[in-house]
């Protein structure tokens, strides 16, 4: 039983980092209707902007995750305004060349931040990195249980803002139809700088929290984006909470596998999972529940 | 649906996307020079998951080449060897592209390189059909030399199977295990090694009492970990890549899970940034290894020391491997009657040197062709440092067994 437990637990601490890491790339495949395949590159970015304020100016990874948020804001708005937005205006024979775009931009990120940081293996080795707090025997790691609260605050100060703000609402708006919202009055190629800017965001801070769990290379961004993109799909395109169960989802699934089936295997249950969300249920969880 | 599947496409596209980045060694712009030079082509992974080992691999050799050529060896006969360095990116197709572009278009004289398994396996099967012959330097899943290939040498790595020949020898004489588990990565390297030593533990009667493969770069280990807990095992071996081996070790602290002695087989357990992530969780994990800057082969702890002032970084067997076959190429170079394949391979199947690996020929024994017998060691984190702790001849610290508690320690 312990055991059991303690796999649920495990998945649902790791499951609502990948979900805020996939929210941001939710709001941007809903409103943009494209692939961000820089997704992860960006997570790596903001992650290294986190670690080089701790080696730096020892600044903990908690709150150098508000440093490296802005930056990437800065850096989305600057992709989305300058590289994706002219792609759009143009029509082009191959619909798919914006995904072609964003792993151009991933190659950039990835080959620079190796040229600045090189190959190696980075860590923050923080005090409480792996410190835990039993409940009877099972053993709860403290900076996941920080990173799990602080993702949910992140997913409900989102939701919050889509549901409650007029700039929310213009980013849904152009989500659900472009061409309507534009008739509208939204302007629509300032809302996808601002969201792809929020989505940038949202991935640094998802890397901020990983990172005293885990470790910095400069390719980590591919670990990301495939997590990303699978909750994404789970969760239906645009959809936050449905990013945050399909996260959870994918969570506790890994573990579950991890523990009753074999290590081995961990990816392939996520990969098994997408396959049967695609097959009998197209929308994502979204489509369940009639919003 | 129709939508998604293409994204997937295009995504598992993307995943395998040939990117040459890290760019080679100059490449082959010098046609005109072709005359007096004969090249070397050195796959090694110099972005991907494995850059950092590549990156340490190719600075050794590098090193090594400028030493040679301070002594006048890198020109024979009026020939220069030149080194092309390729990038496999960590995958095994590039791995594949890179030994071809090198044979057909540069027209190499042989081939170095291979760090993982699965890529030098590659390597060398495109290496023995063309006739060129390929020298590795770290890949060391047994089934490469295993296959009768002429054409493949491995000098300055172990079979992977034999990596645990002194820890072997260890437990047989100390530790005596009755219960142990087995996790590895299942890579060919994790998988191989794994292999070899379930069936060293059915040979003596010893218990596996949990046996896992895991895929590596992953997160969180604590579920496999939990499991492996309840199965109570006195040893635990565990292959793993440096970060899976931080973070396994921390994990089973976080679990507080207290094997007698806990055993690395080489590959992360040994490198700098183990410890750097790991940090007091590594303290008392073992390790099997090929080598350490403390031994006594001429010349290894200049190769250690030189390295750390060049690059600021500490190298592990890794670096040692690629400086040590650096030397062995321009000495079968120098040896070659010719710059043919079949006067290279003649010379390195002659080859008898000593280096900071150790003496290095190529062999047949035990089904292996060309393989050098490597020595190995059990190595234990001691305060920070790793000190030899078996054979005893070359040990540099006593090895403590069993390793004291979580609880237990400050």
């Amino acid at each position: 039983m312990s055991l059991f437990l303690q796999t649920i637990i495990c998945g649902i601490l790791l499951g609502a980092m990948y979900a805020l890491i996939a929210i941001g790339m939710t709001l941007i495949m809903g409103v943009m209707k494209i692939i961000n395949l820089a997704h992860g590159a960006l997570v790596m970015v903001g992650m290294y902007i986190t670690y080089f304020c701790f080696k730096e100016w020892g600044i903990d990874p908690y709150l150098g995750m508000f440093i490296s948020m802005p930056i990437l804001f800065f850096i989305g708005c600057i992709i989305q305004k300058y590289l994706i937005n002219r792609l759009v205006e143009v029509d082009s024979i191959l619909p798919e060349n914006q995904v072609l775009l964003t792993v151009g931009i991933m190659l950039v990120l990835t080959e620079t931040m190796r040229l600045i940081f090189k190959s190696d293996y980075r860590s923050v080795a923080t005090s409480y990195s792996s410190s835990t707090f039993f409940l009877g025997d099972i053993s709860i790691s403290i900076p996941m249980t920080i990173g799990f609260l602080i993702a949910m605050i992140f997913t409900w100060l989102l939701h919050l803002f889509l549901t409650r703000t007029d700039l929310g609402r213009s980013i849904r708006a152009t989500a659900q139809d472009r061409d309507a919202a534009i008739y509208m009055g939204v302007n629509a190629p300032r809302i996808t700088v601002i969201t792809f800017g929020i989505g940038s965001a949202l991935a640094a801070a998802g890397g901020s929290l990983l990172l005293p769990l885990f470790y910095l290379w400069p390719d980590i961004g591919h670990l990301f984006t495939a997590k990303a993109f699978i909750i994404t799909i789970l969760g239906g395109m645009g959809s936050t909470m449905g990013a945050l169960f399909g996260g959870l989802t994918l969570g506790i699934a890994e573990s579950l596998g991890a523990t009753y089936i074999s290590m081995g295997y961990k990816d392939v249950v996520g990969l098994i999972i997408f396959l049967l969300v695609l097959l009998f249920l197209p929308g994502g969880f979204k489509s369940l529940t009639r919003r | 649906m129709k939508k998604y599947l293409a994204i997937l496409a295009v995504l598992a596209m993307v995943m395998g996307v040939t990117v040459t980045a890290g760019c080679g060694g100059g490449g082959s712009q010098q046609e005109q020079g072709a005359q007096n030079v004969v090249k070397v082509g050195v796959i090694l992974p110099l972005t991907g998951t494995e850059a950092m080992f590549g990156t340490m691999e190719k600075n050794s050799m590098e090193m090594a080449y400028e030493e040679l050529k301070a002594a006048g060896k890198t020109t024979v006969n009026g020939k220069e060897i030149k080194l092309i360095f390729e990038d496999d990116q960590s995958k095994q197709d590039a791995a594949k592209a890179a030994a071809e572009k090198l044979i057909n278009q540069d027209k190499v004289a042989m081939l170095s390189g291979g760090y993982s398994s699965a890529n030098t396996n590659v390597i060398a099967g495109t290496a023995q059909s063309k006739g060129i012959p390929f020298l590795i330097v770290t890949g060391s899943a047994d089934k490469i030399t295993k296959q009768g290939w002429q054409w493949v040498f491995r000098g300055a790595a172990a079979p992977s199977s034999k990596y645990t020949s002194a820890l072997w020898d260890l437990f047989d004489k100390k530790i005596k295990p009755r219960n142990v588990a087995i996790i590895y990565e299942n890579t060919d390297f994790g998988t191989s090694s794994a292999e070899a030593f379930r069936a060293a533990c059915k040979a003596r009667g010893i218990n596996v009492v949990f046996d896992q493969g895991y895929e590596k770069g992953a997160i969180d280990f604590k579920p496999m970990l939990a499991n492996m807990k309840k199965a109570n095992p006195d040893v635990v071996f565990a292959v793993s890549y440096v970060m899976d081996a931080s973070l396994i070790v921390k994990q089973m602290k976080e679990l507080d899970f207290n094997p007698r002695l806990f055993v690395g087989g080489a590959a992360g357990y040994t490198m700098p940034e183990f410890l750097e992530n790991a940090g007091n969780a590594a303290e008392y994990v073992a390790s099997t290894t090929l080598w350490v800057p403390s031994v006594s082969w001429k010349g290894a702890s200049d190769y250690f020391k030189k390295y750390k002032e060049k690059y600021g970084k500490e190298p592990d067997y890794h670096g040692a491997q690629a400086y040590a076959t650096m030397y062995v190429i321009a000495d079968a170079l120098g040896r070659a009657k010719d710059f043919t394949p079949a006067g290279i391979q003649k010379a390195l199947k002659e080859t008898d040197l000593m280096t900071i690996m150790g003496p290095i020929k190529f062999e047949d024994w035990e089904g292996y062709t060309n393989q050098d017998k490597p020595t190995t060691y059990v190595v234990q984190w001691q305060k920070g440092k790793l000190e030899v702790v078996w054979p005893e001849e070359a040990a540099s610290g006593k090895l403590v067994f069993p390793v004291p508690k979580w609880s237990e320690r400050k």
